[in-house]
């Protein structure tokens, strides 16, 4: 499948940079993510819980970095298993654009999915993928956009990855409280089970690409 | 004779137990201390397998066991067959890949197995396959014969060279080429025949005893064919002789072909009931019967059809691909070879006919016979291209068939095929006239009135049944003789059992089979049992396929009951002082021509088993058995019309009527053979406006492997059906049968898009003929009208 979205955050593109490189802002912003956490520079470890009608999965993902160009975009190519459940792999090319104080988003993703995924779900990932990415930077956006201080998003060393996760550790401990609530409200709503369906398994891999993306 | 003999509409005896929810299947099998199996399943479609760590799996509640491919290997336990054999056109024999029952070391397509769970729950057993940790290392897959066949393309087996298992052929090529080049006329042809599922509604299952005092086992199983799977089993795969495996074909909900073959699951099973020392069963999900079941069909064909300046044909090329999957299922080899482009002649008189056949792996689900098994293939390409030569040549379609018709028998085609009898043409005026094609123009412009488009169609199928002369198809490959067994036993008080090798998994044999001795015995139904699909019951047989159980199994009981016949005369006339010549049978009794002295049924069969007053040097008892082996195949023939309605706005096709005529020699019992018809066009329209599996080229994954994305046919997608025959007696079997199984799915979907492309007014539309195809081609028929 092949899909492309793009968001505006209200934010400076740096803020935004910084933000995509945090972990912990990651962690929150993903449906079901019970740990994210970077093996190297340039490589995510991550695994996140979906649970679709009968079926719940854990899928442990991986993602490799590629063509950095901060705080423009990069390359991404990521993998998926959640056992028999399927897997998903695919890349994506992600662009941060600076419109004003705020930041345009554009990404272009490439994904395979498999397994029980690809056999009962392929004809929902589509929509379903694309609903996940909308909530993804939805919260992304409150959080990065809403909570965030400008002080963060000026921080130095906003060039690294490392830095800037340093950087905005401190400043997002609050933000990432309230999203935590938020997303709690949330799930007590449903937005996160029911009806979204086989999809969901593939997403949280294709979701995690997707945002990593934005690392 | 009688109410209940040839030709009377008896209702089925099965059907009581059936729709009483009463069947016996496999899955209603149980055993003290069974244990469940679920299969852990490739999600790759071609990967390399470098372990499988089942630690956790076998911690969790329940867990017996779970089992891999190398255990497996070392037991022994053989590959999985092709039981017949092509050799290409250089000579060579066909490219074989090896195909373990539970794969080792790589995987080939989604869904197979590389290792099984046994556990005391079926959900155990499938938390538990979920549980199995395989550390996959994905490949490159292909799903389409021209991406296999690419240079540098995946190698899917290191035995087959750039994926090719044969590249076959038939025919004269130097007098084909020679027609093409003198012809007034060639008609060209690129067509698609679409890959199906059968989908039965009873699954595959398998249940496994295993008897350590007497080290003999117990399979009961979905299967078209039990002797066959116990030969195949014991031959082959090394699990035990035949004298040390029963194997129990009960009650079985549909086929259509899926289930002749030996699959994996069910050798897996045999193997793992000794191994891990309890009964086992296994019971497909729907998933896995997408994922597992032999699909049909997957041709691509180019074809010419060569005509001179009267419309005659003169020669026939036809170039196809087979697409085979990714392993050779049990018989495979034989569908696009045997069964296919030896029927490309259809019912014309074709002087010259060449055939070359591609087959190839891909990642993809096994392909085998489907309900029609290559003649529904061959079939499309035929009928097809004469619609689309009629349409070429400014002719009425009906008036280019017949033309060339076949009209005197025995006809010697190029193709080996010997057409015993028939009359086409007999077929299309039944047809014309039950269409009311006469009135077709009206009703066409009635409908352009309303904005909607009609079309007609014609197929004038011809296939090949009650396959086959065992000397025949064992010189053109076959492992096996295709011949049939039957015992007719008179128990003492005179009712009868008759123990057949063909196998009842929806055909009706129960009734039809009993009518036969009905007819011939003068005993009503009831008082006859039909015994089949259990091999400690039955003697050797072939069991059912390509429509074979009427012209070949009910010839081997016609034979037995010849010699039961004949002993039972003798009996009589010694009882009653007669001579043997002056017994005639009538109404369940043995009477005396011109005397009222008779004796009934169970008088004589008492009197056989008494053996007071035999005739001196006869043996006691009444019983008979018989082999019977086919002298030619049968041709069943027909056409079939249908007239079809589109909504240019929506693309909905409606099916306004469809007519069969078909001629299947002598019908024992009329309605079971309209069922027969009646199902079958259910899924050749299926096939035609539906079904079709898709896969995803670049991952290799089955996307359509549920009914959520896989179109069956519905009541509201068919018409009421018009099914008559016409009848050519078949001179090569005893009762003049010709087989009534798979014509239904052979025939209509060239009628079907025939139609659709006479309405639509182009030939650029593949199966299945969705709204969406339809309505782009509608809309594209509507611009020159709107430019008007």
């Amino acid at each position: 499948m092949d899909m492309k979205g793009e968001y505006r955050i209200p934010a400076p593109r740096e803020t935004v940079w910084e933000a995509l490189n945090d972990p912990e802002i990651l962690k929150v912003c993903i449906p079901g993510c019970e740990s994210l956490e970077k093996t190297s520079d340039n490589e995510l470890a991550a695994e996140v819980t979906a649970k679709v009608g009968p079926v719940k999965a854990k899928f442990k993902g991986s993602v490799t970095f590629e063509n950095i160009n901060a705080p423009e975009g990069y390359t991404i190519a990521g993998e998926g298993k959640g056992g028999v459940a399927g897997f998903a792999k695919g890349g994506a090319d992600v662009h941060l654009a600076e419109d004003g104080e705020e930041t345009v988003l554009t990404y272009e993703a490439h994904a395979q999915v498999g397994g029980k995924l690809a056999q009962l779900g392929s004809r929902l990932i589509d929509s379903t993928a694309r609903k996940m990415a909308d909530e993804f930077f939805g919260k992304f956006s409150e959080i990065v956009g809403g909570g965030a201080s400008d002080e963060s998003a000026t921080a130095e060393g906003a060039n690294s990855i490392a830095g800037a996760t340093a950087a905005v550790e401190n400043a997002m401990e609050d933000v990432v409280r309230d999203a935590e609530e938020r997303l709690e409200v949330e799930a007590g709503k449903g937005t996160f089970g029911g009806p979204m369906v086989w999809g969901l398994l593939g997403l949280g891999v294709i979701i995690l690409i997707i945002l990593f993306a934005n690392m | 004779m009688g109410v209940e003999g040839i030709g009377a509409r008896v209702p089925r005896k099965e059907d009581k137990r059936f729709i009483t929810g009463k069947g016996r299947y496999t899955d209603d099998m149980n055993l003290p201390r069974m244990g469940r199996v679920a299969f852990v399943r490739s999600p790759h479609a071609h990967a390399k397998v470098s372990s499988i760590d089942a630690s956790a799996a076998l911690e969790m509640p329940g867990v017996d066991a779970v089992l891999t491919g190398d255990q497996l290997v070392a037991d022994g336990v053989g590959n999985l067959i092709c039981g017949w054999m092509i050799h290409s056109k250089d000579g060579s024999p066909m490219n074989m890949g090896a195909w373990s029952a539970l794969a080792t070391d790589t995987v080939r397509f989604v869904g197979q197995a590389v290792a099984m769970v046994v556990a005391d729950t079926y959900e155990q057993a499938r938390d538990a396959a979920e549980a199995v940790m395989v550390d996959w290392e994905g490949l490159p897959a292909v799903t389409t014969t021209a991406a296999a066949l690419k240079p540098g393309a995946p190698q899917i087996h290191p035995e087959a060279a750039g994926n090719m298992i044969y590249d076959w052929e038939i025919g004269d090529e130097a007098a084909v080429d020679a027609a093409m080049a003198s012809a007034a006329h060639i008609t060209k042809i690129d067509i698609a025949n679409n890959r199906l599922v059968p989908n039965p509604m009873e699954p595959r299952a398998a249940v496994v005893d295993y008897d350590g005092a007497e080290e003999h086992f117990t399979l009961w199983t979905t299967s078209q064919n039990p002797h066959m799977a116990r030969l195949v089993l014991s031959a082959f795969y090394n699990i035990a002789p035949e004298h040390k495996l029963r194997v129990i074909a009960p009650d079985v909900g549909g086929g259509f072909g899926s289930k002749i073959y030996v699959y994996p699951e069910e050798v897996a099973c045999l193997w793992a009931a000794k191994k891990v020392g309890r009964p086992l069963k296994w019971v497909s999900d729907r998933t896995e019967a997408f994922l597992t079941d032999a699909h049909g069909r997957d041709h691509t064909t180019t074809a010419e059809l060569a005509f001179d300046a009267n419309n005659r044909i003169t020669g026939f090329r036809v170039n196809t691909t087979a697409n085979f999957g990714a392993y050779m299922s049990l018989f495979s080899s034989a569908v696009p070879t045997y069964l296919y482009a030896t029927l490309l002649s259809g019912q014309y008189a074709m002087p010259a006919i060449y055939a070359n056949v591609k087959a190839v792996y891909t990642n993809t689900t096994p392909v085998d016979a489907y309900r029609g098994a290559g003649r529904p293939e061959a079939t499309y390409v035929v009928e097809r291209i004469m619609e689309v030569a009629a349409r070429e040549l400014g002719l009425d379609p009906a008036e280019l068939r017949r033309k060339n018709f076949v009209t005197e028998f025995p006809h010697q085609t190029p193709v080996i095929m010997c057409y015993d009898a028939g009359d086409y043409d007999a077929s299309v005026r039944a047809a014309q006239e039950a269409i009311d094609y006469a009135g077709f123009p009206a009703r066409k412009a009635e409908a352009a009135a309303r904005g909607k488009l009609r079309g007609i169609g014609y197929s004038c199928y011809i296939e090949a049944c009650g396959i086959a002369p065992s000397k025949a198809v064992g010189s053109l490959g076959a492992g096996v003789g295709l011949w049939e067994s039957a015992e007719v036993r008179v128990n003492p008080v005179g009712t009868i059992e008759v123990l057949t090798g063909s196998h009842s998994h929806g055909q009706g044999h129960e009734t039809t089979f009993a009518q036969l001795v009905s007819e011939r015995l003068g005993v009503g139904v009831d008082t006859v049992q039909i015994v089949h699909g259990d091999t400690d019951k039955v003697q050797f047989g072939m069991g059912t396929y390509g429509s074979r159980s009427g012209a070949v199994g009910m010839s081997a009981i016609s034979k037995a009951l010849d010699k039961v016949e004949s002993k039972a005369k003798k009996i009589a006339a010694h009882l009653m002082e007669a001579a043997e010549t002056d017994i005639v049978v009538d109404g369940g009794a043995f009477k005396v021509a011109g005397t009222d002295k008779q004796l009934t049924m169970t008088e004589v069969a008492l009197a056989a088993y008494t053996a007071h007053n035999l005739p001196d040097g006869m043996e006691p008892g009444l019983k008979e058995g018989a082999f019977y082996d086919p002298s030619n195949f049968t041709f069943p023939a027909g056409c079939y019309i249908c007239e079809v309605e589109i909504d240019p706005d929506t693309g909905k096709t409606e099916v306004i009527a469809f007519v069969a005529a078909d001629d299947f020699g002598r019908i024992i019992n009329p309605m079971i053979v309209e069922g027969q018809v009646h199902g079958g066009l259910a899924q050749g329209i299926g096939q035609a406006l539906l079904e079709g599996c898709v896969y995803d080229e670049e991952s290799g994954q089955l996307t359509t492997a549920s009914f959520q994305d896989y179109c069956m046919p519905r009541a509201d997608d068919l018409p009421s059906f018009q099914v008559t025959t016409t009848e050519t007696i078949c001179p090569g079997n005893p009762l003049g049968m010709k087989g009534c199984g798979e014509a239904g799915a052979i025939g209509s979907p060239p009628a079907l898009i025939n139609a659709l492309t006479d309405a639509l007014g182009t030939e650029d539309l593949t199966m299945p003929a969705t709204p969406e195809k339809v309505w782009r081609l509608a809309q594209a028929a509507r611009r020159p009208m709107a430019a008007e």
